[in-house]
């Protein structure tokens, strides 16, 4: 009270600006040295990503797979798994040849193709692999029940299209088993890549009695498989970690040079694996757009991958879709800029603009195959679509255009590809356009359900062979997830498959080429490559487009 | 009739004032407390400025929020605008003829521009292919070269066309040789390349940066869009995005505190007013709702009412908001009724015949102001940050459309190379926080004198 107001008031004022300063150079020193204690931590345990001594190799998975029974798998996570933990009876090496597995020898024919067993092939639970366990996961893959979407893989069996549309019972597979060490297949037509079909995991082997012990758990967690591959499972957190340990009862386990391959980081963040390779966590990461200049500037050795998969927007073809009409599908093809959406958009390295579904790197009869059959051009010509969409528009009977559902995934680059893509229909052709992101599990879910006008879909090859692409379309293929039929297509394929003569398989395959491109079935968007960061210490990893994305199975550290 | 008496009005006598100082009502008294405070006034004109930046800044900044400018993507506040008009783009037929030269053994054909950089190269003897990179600074060792671009695995191609998010900067590209096996060869050869920012002359039309005619603009420099907060990971204008992102932001920040206090009075001062055994009860609903999670009813919400894809959440956000918030308000104003309630003049009124809704009303919610609004300020900044983190974690508004979270979440993906996508969208949210605070604390101080700190 004797105080006079004013003064106390600006008193006050000036020790609490006092005391703000104080306060604000406290807590910044506080802060950095924070900072600091956790850096100089953090780097103590840099480095695990190779440990040379315990032989392992840390590294990051992009996605969880859903689970690893193999007569059910689908997506390449999966494929990644399965090919370090199971073995089919051929497999590929460090070469990308085609060498012996679990079978020792074998002879293909026209009709029939014999497969010998190796005596020393045995399952992680020391028994041995007999061809019925070929015989019995086939049989399961091909049976309705499983609804493998993967079973017209086997369709060049003899009756493995029969069984698997519910036509015959899966006793009836042309698969016999002479006796514990020989495998008998019968085949339905001649198939020129037989062989390189036996690499791809529905032509694994399961063991009946531990399936069916299982019920239906099979594949669903570590302790739910058994493996026969190079390593096994040791570990399965879900959504966190699959750490795989050498298999101790593989037959070749003298070529496997590393103990342990941790997959101890699942995320799809490109700069969280980065940041992990930074640390020193992981040995192997993946670049984008984003984090090249970094990888620049610190002047790594940067390596580029075709890894020979296609991204396409596929429609919805089902009836009461709006997308099941040809001229709305040709106007959003005559509107797509695929230019545009792989050099500035996505602006990463090694993707092509989409062309065509067929990728360039397929063999044709003697060259390339996309050299002897161009993919027919597209060039964007808005009036024409303006004109399509229109005709749509009449077809249909319809007074506003619906917005379309767009199903994407949940990674960086196929936000930034779905929103780029919104935009320009809805500038271009004044198209609504709601996405729908959803994770991996998710959407291969609504994909199969058809919960969809259009999605934002990849497909890559399971064997070296242009069928891999031809036949998606086929309207038996369980993983034409729009559900186009066109009865000439299915011919073409028909041909295609059934042929040995290199000039009408690949005729053929231009034929499906074309009505790809006419009727706008689906849109490539691009061609991917990657290119990746590696520690150079880890080497002998084999990366392919067909099979396995990374082979770790010849992989060593060196120093 | 002669005589009649007129009565004259006298004059009122003026009452002597006795007050020596104005009379203040509560309201101005608290005003004027609220007015020595410098930080709450300044918080007030920040508010009133974000307010004016979302409801009044679209009519002045008119560009689309969701428009793509992708000459411009993820372009800083202040980048060099300059573009040179160009043709638009011909894909470069290479063929196998070897290209020679006498002078160098790697040079760029044509002129090199954001457009496309093209490549030409002496063939190498015994290359059974060549591959191609392009660093960002001049390389210093074979090993590392910078990012490889092609392998090209004809040895007869010697020219390339680079067309990869080519930036207006100097390119150091360098050419391999690869041997039969798809190894490296020893030989390579580098060129700084100089690249020219160019915008082809349709796009420059279809934009309308220049008057000019097609033939005539080719050539000339225009100024391509100006943003002046800088662009996005599309080339969409940020200072747009930020002042629609505001108007989800906002609209849940304030509406949604707004119902859910107005909610906590009524029941509050209920449950206060009625006291005994109903206020037991209503208060331990209260409890009840307030022991519910807010995530698991947001996204129950968005599962209820069908939540299409490209719909946004907001008004399941809005709702879980309102529906499971309004207790802490109920509560506080609980408290200051049981208090009231017990006052002498309460009595007096009652006495004076007036009704529960009366006492309610004019008595007892005039007297809880300060706390209300207190109370307000403070849950404003509570729901902006709930919103901005259901938005960053995806659950609010649906793409195009911008919300201050979601720009968050879209910018840390490019928060090395494009700090200001992550930087603006996250100070907007900060500050707007950070000065309803202090409004409410300046509030608290000027309305609630008991609370007061000095």
């Amino acid at each position: 009270m004797n105080q006079e107001p004013r003064a106390s008031q600006g008193n006050l004022r000036r020790t609490a600006g006092r005391q703000l300063i104080y306060l604000g150079l406290a807590s910044l020193v506080g802060f950095g040295s924070l900072m600091w204690a956790l850096a100089s931590l953090s780097e103590g345990v840099a480095g695990s990503a190779l440990d040379a001594i315990a032989g392992s190799v840390t590294l990051a998975l992009s996605e969880e797979p859903p689970q690893l029974d193999s007569s059910r798998a689908t997506d390449t996570v999966s494929g990644q798994i399965l090919g370090h933990v199971m073995e089919g009876l051929l497999r590929y090496d460090e070469f990308n040849r085609i060498v012996p597995g679990v079978a020792e020898r074998w002879e293909i024919g026209a009709t029939k193709a014999t497969f010998w067993l190796r005596d020393d092939a045995f399952w992680s639970d020391g028994s041995r692999i007999t061809a019925h366990d070929f015989v019995f996961a086939w049989q399961t893959a091909l049976d309705p029940q499983t609804a493998s979407e993967y079973a017209f893989i086997l369709y060049p069996i003899k009756n493995a299209e029969a069984i698997n549309n519910g036509q015959l019972d899966t006793a009836a597979l042309g698969v016999t088993a002479l006796n514990d060490k020989t495998l008998l297949v019968r085949l339905e037509r001649p198939v020129a890549y037989f062989n390189s079909l036996l690499v791809f995991p529905t032509y694994f082997p399961i063991k009946q009695s531990f399936y069916e012990k299982r019920q239906g758990r099979y594949g669903a967690d570590a302790s739910e498989l058994l493996y026969n591959g190079p390593f096994v499972i040791e570990k399965w957190v879900h959504g966190s970690q699959l750490r795989m340990v050498r298999n101790s009862h593989y037959w070749d386990r003298n070529r496997i040079r590393l103990n342990v391959i941790d997959y101890a980081y699942i995320t799809s963040d490109v700069n969280a694996t980065l940041n992990l390779f930074k640390d020193g966590k992981i040995a192997i990461a993946g670049l984008n757009s984003e984090n090249l200049d970094d990888a620049l500037q610190r002047r790594w050795k940067l390596e580029r991958f075709n890894e020979g998969c296609v991204g396409y927007i596929s429609f919805n073809h089902r009836s009461g879709r709006l997308t099941r009409n040809r001229h709305l599908r040709k106007a959003m093809q005559l509107a797509m800029d695929t230019n545009e959406l792989v050099y500035k958009v996505v602006a990463m390295p090694g993707n092509l603009p989409g062309v065509s579904f067929f990728p360039v790197w397929l063999q044709g009869v003697e060259r390339r195959f996309r050299q002897e059959f161009p993919a027919p051009e597209t060039q964007v010509d808005i009036t024409q679509a303006r004109f399509y969409l229109a005709q749509a528009k009449k077809e249909l009977g319809l007074d506003e255009w619906r917005p379309l559902t767009f199903l994407t995934g949940d990674r960086a680059t196929t936000n930034k590809i779905s929103e780029y893509l919104q935009q320009e229909f809805k500038e271009k052709l004044g198209l609504d356009i709601a996405i729908d992101r959803q994770i991996f599990k998710q959407r291969l879910a609504k994909m199969s359900s058809g919960d969809f006008d259009m999605v934002l879909a990849g497909w890559c090859p399971d064997y070296a062979d242009p069928l891999t692409f031809g036949d998606l379309f086929a309207s038996w293929n369980k993983n034409n997830r729009g559900e186009y039929k066109n009865p000439e297509l299915d011919q073409w394929v028909r041909i295609a498959q059934n042929s040995l003569e290199p000039h009408t398989r690949m005729n053929a395959f231009s034929k499906i080429q074309k009505i790809i491109h006419l009727e706008a079935v689906i849109l490539p968007t691009y061609e991917t490559g990657s290119v990746y960061v590696r520690d150079p210490r880890l080497k002998g990893v084999v990366k392919r487009a067909v099979g396995m994305d990374s082979d770790y199975s010849n992989a060593y550290i060196d120093g | 009739m002669e005589a009649s008496f007129s009565f004259e009005r006298t004059e009122t006598i003026a009452r002597a004032v006795t007050t020596t100082r104005p009379s203040l009502t509560y309201w101005q008294d608290a005003w004027r407390r609220f007015k020595a405070n410098p930080r709450s006034l300044i918080s007030l004109y920040i508010i009133v400025t974000i307010g004016l930046f979302t409801l009044v800044g679209p009519w002045v900044w008119t560009i689309n929020p969701m428009l793509q400018d992708l000459d411009q993507i993820s372009v800083p506040p202040g980048a060099d605008r300059r573009a040179r008009v160009v043709e638009p783009h011909v894909r470069w037929a290479i063929t196998e003829t070897p290209w020679t030269t006498s002078t160098t053994q790697l040079a760029v054909i044509g002129e090199a521009t954001t457009q496309a950089v093209r490549l030409a190269w002496n063939p190498v003897a015994g290359a059974s292919g060549y591959r191609v990179y392009r660093d960002i600074a001049e390389p210093n060792s074979p090993d590392a070269l910078g990012l490889p671009l092609t392998d090209i695995v004809n040895a007869k191609i010697t020219g390339f066309e680079d067309r990869l998010d080519l930036k207006p900067r100097t390119y150091f590209y360098s050419v391999v040789a690869l041997s039969s096996k798809g190894f490296e060869l020893k030989e390579h050869a580098t060129l700084a390349v100089e690249v020219t920012r160019v915008i082809t002359v349709n796009e420059a039309i279809a934009r309308g940066l220049s008057e000019l005619d097609e033939s005539s603009l080719i050539g000339e420099t225009v100024y391509l869009d100006f943003h002046p907060l800088g662009t996005d990971y599309l080339g969409r204008d940020m200072l747009a995005r930020l002042m629609h992102g505001a108007r989800v932001s906002l609209f849940i920040g304030v509406v949604a505190p707004f119902i859910y206090v107005l909610i906590g009075i009524l029941y509050g001062s209920i449950a206060g007013f009625v006291a005994g055994r109903w206020d037991q009860l209503l208060m331990r609903f209260a409890d009840f709702v307030v022991a519910l999670p807010f995530l698991l009813f947001m996204i129950l919400f968005k599962i209820i009412f069908n939540t299409e894809p490209g719909e946004s959440g907001i008004f399941a956000m809005l709702l879980a908001m309102i529906l499971l918030s309004w207790p802490a308000t109920a509560r506080l104003v609980r408290g200051q009724i049981l208090q009231i309630r017990e006052e002498a003049y309460i009595g007096a009124s009652r006495l004076l015949g007036a009704g529960s809704m009366y006492l309610i009303l004019r008595h007892m919610i005039p007297n809880t102001m300060g706390v209300i609004l207190v109370t307000l300020t403070f849950a404003v900044p509570g729901a902006i940050f709930t919103e901005a983190f259901l938005s960053f974690i995806g659950m609010g508004v649906a793409p195009p459309n911008p919300s201050w979270g979601s720009m968050c979440n879209e910018g840390i993906k490019t928060m090395l190379t494009a700090p200001h996508e992550l930087v603006f969208p996250a100070v907007f949210i900060s500050l707007t926080v950070l000065v309803f605070n202090l409004l409410g604390d300046g509030l608290r101080d000027a309305l609630d004198t008991r609370m007061r700190s000095d």
